[in-house]
């Protein structure tokens, strides 16, 4: 997102009176996806069967870096069952910019970018056949100089990944590698410092790691001749997967018609195509049958996804009695060989949007390297940012002996702050959560032997974006809404208590569908925490406009003046004095005669959604660090976040719960590990570890509620925040339970042994 | 061949079936049963997770590496057959429904089905009965909180197999009295005697105990398997015996049950039993296959050379047996000649001082970089016998004989751990690999035998007693 874009998110958006009294926002039903969850009726990306349907199977690169020199596919296409065989230059030429590298990553053309990269891909008559074939492709290579690590991808001498993609800010004399330099700041950094009493710099580093959704990427695409076709997908965003699937292969977008199905897990890793539009390919060339494709789990951990890995200095002036004078941070990030998806730009906006700083400064690099094409990652760029500023604002916290919570409710944002990244805050709650957390039980919680406390800060900024949501009312007065945004964490269930309280009816009296592309505007995708944000708004304008309709026809049926009638649970009533004596009409007998009284009643809304309220939160983590092998163990984690307002606390303390998991994960665990030829040494689940339950302990959460002007009930979004503040929390808790600062991540056993070991 | 089992309580006859043909594909493929879902397809996410019930047992089995003629004689029940027959949600999905277990919903059915098994058999440890089930939405606290609230609910008692049923589905499989020789190069032998004379035949044939690691040859690595013996017919390979001085534990015996063997007798064993893989894997990997396999890092062979295990071999009619240790010759290599295999184990009995310890950085469900066993007899404060053995350590399970040198015959005194300390380096020389390097492992072994010491001495030093 750019700078400006950022702005002008926050500083549009209306003022909505959000005190009021609510009677389904803020409750806690069932929602309407459980059932279909618990008995397995729900139906993913690969639960689709359809007749006559080919199965897909990609071959991928076993190297880092090469040209291909020639790719013979003659024995496959012989093979029992095949029925199609695409490689990249059957794919149309031309393309430019993002779509060029989306169609790259799709299949490569002339290299191999990476250890995973799809060379080409088998539609046959069984998932075995297919897989069978795909073996029989052979493929020469021109194996070439590979580099892995981010600061090795910038020095001097690295292997030049990509020409000619250096953007015209990149200084002068910097690696071919580096593709983009942003920097940007305010105040007088110089004299911050020079106004601190202590002033400290260091360096941290990230390591890549993944989503780590639990369903693989699947879909069934069909595409015939004429250039029309369907696709049945599991994604965040139907209209992205559209356009960018048209974009690769020279379609027009309205000739694809792309059904979103239910999501297994997303977290920012189903906004983009992978090897979607590879299943149309292969249909279009295997005479328009349909074909599925679905990714094993090592193609997903070695070909999507993963976040970018992170080289990061910072420094920070403070004054004895904590006040914070200045800060500056020097970033470095690659999101893979393609310069589209490093999320610099977005971790300096973050780096410190959590302070009240009169002097600051961000620079930042955008790095190639041999590593998949990265996607967004829950907050992307954030955590990592969080993990360089919230462990050195902690060191310097411990070295003047005060407490973390203070020193960050003395420097923290509020209302008027103007923002690190430039925009001047409205109404926010960073120091509402620090205070809840700081009056929590758990803090209060005496620690033993080899045990520490952590507290860290974080952000995002939510985001509004382009909505489009209809309504529609049924003869018996129950209501249908379309909404655009895959539901990936509850948003069905939140939608429909807006809708009802909206309405006035019933929550079990509305049921929200998510559509397909044909049924809508166009939405972007379920990202940047705006489903119940955007999707809300939108659909709460509809059902204005449909309540403005449905008072229409009573005041006709009434005979009397349009603005003489109001709306009011569920039901029409006359309005005033002179309005006259009438029975309210009901939603149901509205919607029971509407096809009398001038036909169907719909509501509809567009927009890009403006009013986006920003979210901080804090976590207070508490390990035990065992000394002789190092590992770590979470006894108490807390989450204190701000959401504005909680339509379904439920869900919103599922996003707490989950955003804070990922970032135990990442913290302690989870990151991608390459060989020495640049091959993914772990793309299992047994090797890339996720947090298994026992690796968790039941999270605490506290909902801060400051709501949000810019949304009619106060919403701001809840996703992402939640994984911003663990990765520094518990490097501070580590730190508080050895005395030893870890600047690596992940913190094994291993590393954090090897730092008592060394001091 | 001919299998039958139950399929959410209906009869299901299948003549010849492809052998490698997994639960997961068949169900999702033959049947539209798509709630058990492919997370991963080598048993490590449990969202294949179905329940499966034999007499007087019922286990939560991962579908994505179990062939259907494992299938035989057993009730297997999905997401989509837990629910009371009068369409009532079974206690564990109401729950799930209720504490809003569910985000994204995907792996719902696997903890669905192993939230059922659990709560038939009772067990409420849930950390332990969920470990192989991942979930990456909640963090897990509505999951075990619906775990929970389901305990105090009353069984399922629509999804109990009564045993008649067993025997009734069973009388109408193949005839005969199971002795008679396989006819083709897919068999399911009934008895060891069956099984050694068709594997004497067959030398190449693929023995499939409980699949989880042969199930990976084919759903990974795409592996045709010509000829196969499943083993899962042989019941008399699933024994365990108590003899005067030793368990006699058949082949076919699961880690689930040696975990029960082995309750009142070497409680550390158990503990590191209680953290082999994840309750689904446990339920169907066998101790034959443990060792059999012949990998490094197996989690059974250290503590098992440690307690002396022998092993008996059994090629035809003739059998042998040789101490544990020496069936391991070389990364990939066991003294084994073609056709003969692994039919018991016999662990001596003896009093408990069994100490084993298993580290990996996940708790559970997770591959350990060391594991470290050790039987060390202290009399009159002296140290008179030591065994030792280590995984992860070396190309084999091995033991530690100049550690074990360096403490026998010595007082048991911390000079004397202090002392043995170097010999690590002579007897192992461990790898370096994304599990942890060599320099990792050496000085965590090291510790372990510190930590053996510690935990004598009364000092607290339980890698458990850290766990949450």
């Amino acid at each position: 997102m750019a700078l400006d874009e950022v702005k002008e998110i926050v500083e549009s958006g209306e003022n909505y009176d959000t005190d009021k009294e609510f009677k389904y926002v803020g409750t806690r039903p069932d929602r309407p996806d459980g059932l279909d969850k618990v008995t397995g009726r729900a139906k993913y990306g690969a639960d689709h069967y359809v007749a006559n349907m080919l199965h897909a199977a990609v071959l991928r690169a076993p190297h880092a870096h090469a040209r291909i020199v020639s790719i013979d596919t003659s024995k496959a296409e012989a093979a029992d069952g095949v029925k199609a065989v695409v490689i990249g230059t059957d794919l149309p030429e031309g393309l430019t910019g993002g779509d060029l590298h989306l169609q790259e990553n799709t299949l490569a053309r002339d290299k191999v970018y990476y250890d995973g990269h799809a060379v080409a891909a088998v539609a046959a008559t069984s998932a075995l056949a297919a897989k069978d074939a795909v073996k029989l492709i052979e493929v020469e290579y021109e194996l070439l100089p590979h580099v892995i690590d981010v600061d090795a991808a910038m020095a001097e001498g690295a292997p030049v990944i990509r020409e000619g993609e250096q953007g015209p800010t990149v200084p002068e004399g910097m690696h071919p590698n580096v593709v983009n330099y942003i920097e940007f700041g305010h105040g007088d950094l110089d004299a911050g410092f020079d106004a601190a009493d202590l002033v400290m710099e260091n360096t941290y580093k990230t390591e890549a790691t993944h989503q780590g959704y639990i369903e693989p990427h699947a879909c069934v695409g069909q595409l015939g001749d004429d250039g029309k076709g369907e696709m049945w997908v599991c994604t965040q965003g139907q209209w992205f997967i559209r356009k960018m699937c048209a974009a690769v292969l020279g379609l027009e977008a309205s000739n694809l018609r792309v059904t979103p199905s239910e999501i297994g897990g997303g977290f920012g890793g189903k906004t983009t195509i992978f090897s979607e539009a590879i299943s149309l390919a292969l249909s279009r060339k295997a005479g328009g049958r349909p074909v599925k494709l679905v990714m094993t789990r090592s193609e997903v951990l070695r070909a999507t996804g993963p976040t970018a890995s992170t080289s990061m200095d910072v420094k920070i002036g403070m004054k004895n009695d904590g006040t914070m004078t200045a800060g500056k941070v020097v970033f470095r990030m690659q999101g893979g060989a393609w310069p589209d998806m490093a999320p610099t730009g977005m971790a300096l906006n973050c780096a410190f949007a959590s302070y009240d700083l009169p002097a600051v400064y961000h620079e930042g690099y955008d790095v190639l390297a041999n590593r998949p094409k990265a996607a967004a990652y829950r907050a992307p760029g954030s955590p990592m940012a969080a993990f360089a500023v919230e462990s050195l604002v902690d060191e310097m916290t411990r070295k003047l002996g005060l407490d973390p919570i203070e020193v960050r409710i003395k420097n923290g944002a509020k209302e008027g702050t103007k923002s690190s990244y430039g925009p001047t805050y409205k109404k926010i709650g960073l120091l509402e959560c620090l205070e809840a957390a700081k009056a929590h039980p758990n803090l209060a919680e005496k620690l033993g032997p080899n045990q520490g406390r952590g507290v860290a800060a974080g952000f995002w900024f939510n985001h509004g974006g382009e909505t489009s949501v209809s309504m529609s009312l049924g003869n018996d007065g129950t209501v249908t809404v379309s909404a655009g945004t895959p539901d990936i964490g509850g948003s069905r269930a939140s939608v429909a208590l807006m809708v009802a309280e909206t309405l006035g009816i019933p929550y079990d009296h509305v049921r929200v569908n998510i559509v397909e592309t044909g049924a809508l505007g166009f939405n972007e995708p379920s990202h940047g925490s705006r489903a119940t944000f955007a999707t809300g708004k939108a659909a709460v304008e509809a059902c204005n406009q449909a309540i403005g309709e449905m008072c229409r026809r009573a005041a006709k049926r009434w005979g009397i003046d349009e603005d003489a009638v109001e709306w009011k649970d569920g039901a029409v009533h006359p309005a005033g004095p002179n309005a006259g004596e009438f029975p309210p009409m009901t939603i149901k007998k509205i919607g029971q005669t509407m096809g009398r009284s001038g036909g169907p009643i719909s509501g509809h809304h567009e927009t890009t959604a403006g009013g986006v309220g920003e979210s901080f939160g804090a976590h207070v983590v508490d390990v035990e660090v065992d000394p002789e092998t190092g590992k770590t163990t979470i006894l108490r984690y807390l989450v204190v976040q701000d959401a504005g307002r909680a339509i379904h606390p439920s869900y919103v303390e599922g996003q707490y719960q989950g955003g804070a998991a990922q970032g135990i994960g990442w913290a302690l665990n989870e990151e991608y590990v390459y060989d020495d030829m640049g091959r993914l040494q772990n793309p299992i689940f047994l090797d890339y570890r996720v947090p298994v339950a026992s690796d968790l302990p039941m999270i605490d959460t506290v909902i801060i509620e400051v709501p949000n002007p810019g949304h009619p009930y106060g919403v701001r979004g809840v996703g992402e925040t939640g994984i911003t503040p663990p990765l520094p929390a518990i490097a501070n808790a580590i730190a508080d339970a050895t005395g030893r600062r870890l600047r690596h991540l992940p913190m094994t056993p291993a590393k954090v042994l090897k730092a008592i070991k060394n001091g | 061949m001919e299998i039958t089992f139950l399929l959410n309580g209906e009869t299901v006859r299948l003549t010849d079936p492809d052998p490698t043909q997994t639960l997961l594909d068949w169900l999702r493929t033959k049947n539209g049963l798509t709630g058990t879902k492919e997370g991963c397809n080598e048993g490590d996410c449990g969202a294949c997770t179905v329940m499966v019930s034999e007499p007087g047992r019922i286990t939560a089995l991962n579908a994505c590496i179990l062939f259907l003629p494992q299938l035989h004689g057993r009730a297997i029940h999905t997401v989509e057959g837990i629910a009371s027959p009068d369409g009532a949600l079974h206690p564990v999905q109401q729950a799930m429904v209720n504490h809003h277990g569910s985000q994204c919903g995907f792996c719902t059915p696997g903890f669905v089905t192993s939230m059922a098994a659990a709560h038939q058999n009772g067990q409420t440890d849930h950390d332990d009965r969920l470990a192989g089930n991942l979930c990456r939405c909640t963090g897990y606290a509505p999951i075990i909180k619906a775990a929970k609230a389901a305990e105090t609910e009353v069984r399922a008692d629509w999804l109990d197999t009564p045993d008649f049923i067993f025997t009734e589905i069973l009388r109408g499989g193949p005839e005969g009295t199971g002795a008679e020789p396989p006819t083709g190069p897919v068999c399911a032998p009934q008895t060891g005697d069956v099984l050694a004379a068709f594997y004497a035949d067959n030398p190449d044939a693929t023995l499939i105990a409980g699949a989880t690691d042969v199930g990976l040859w084919v759903t990974k690595h795409l592996r045709d398997l010509p000829k196969i013996a499943f083993l899962n017919r042989c019941d008399d390979l699933k024994q365990i015996d108590e003899t005067g001085d030793s368990l006699r534990v058949g082949a076919m015996v699961t880690i689930d049950r040696l975990y029960d063997a082995m309750q009142n007798r070497h409680p550390s064993f158990v503990e590191m039993l209680r953290r082999f893989a994840s309750a689904q894997i446990r339920a169907a990997a066998t101790i034959g296959g443990n060792i059999a396999n012949g990998s490094p890092i197996g989690d059974t062979p250290p503590a098992l050379i440690a307690l002396g295990a022998t092993l008996e071999l059994r090629h035809r009619d003739t059998r042998r047996t040789l101490p544990l240790e020496d069936f391991f010759l070389d990364y990939g290599k066991q003294d084994r000649k073609p056709g003969e295999f692994v039919e018991a184990i016999r662990i001596p009995k003896q009093a408990d001082h069994l100490k084993v310890y298993k580290l990996s950085k996940r708790f559970d469900q997770d591959i350990s970089a060391v594991l470290g066993a050790f039987n060390i007899t202290i009399e009159k404060g002296i140290v008179t016998n030591s065994r030792i053995a280590f995984g992860g350590m070396a190309g084999i399970p091995k033991r530690a004989r100049h550690v074990e040198a360096a403490l026998t015959g010595q007082p048991w005194a911390g000079a004397t751990i202090t002392k043995a300390l170097p010999a690590f380096e002579q007897d192992f020389t461990p790898m370096s690999d994304m599990r942890a390097s060599a320099g990792y492992r050496l000085s965590a072994a090291q510790n372990m035998l510190r930590r053996v010491w510690h935990e004598d001495q009364g000092t607290p030093a339980n890698v458990l007693e850290v766990a949450p």
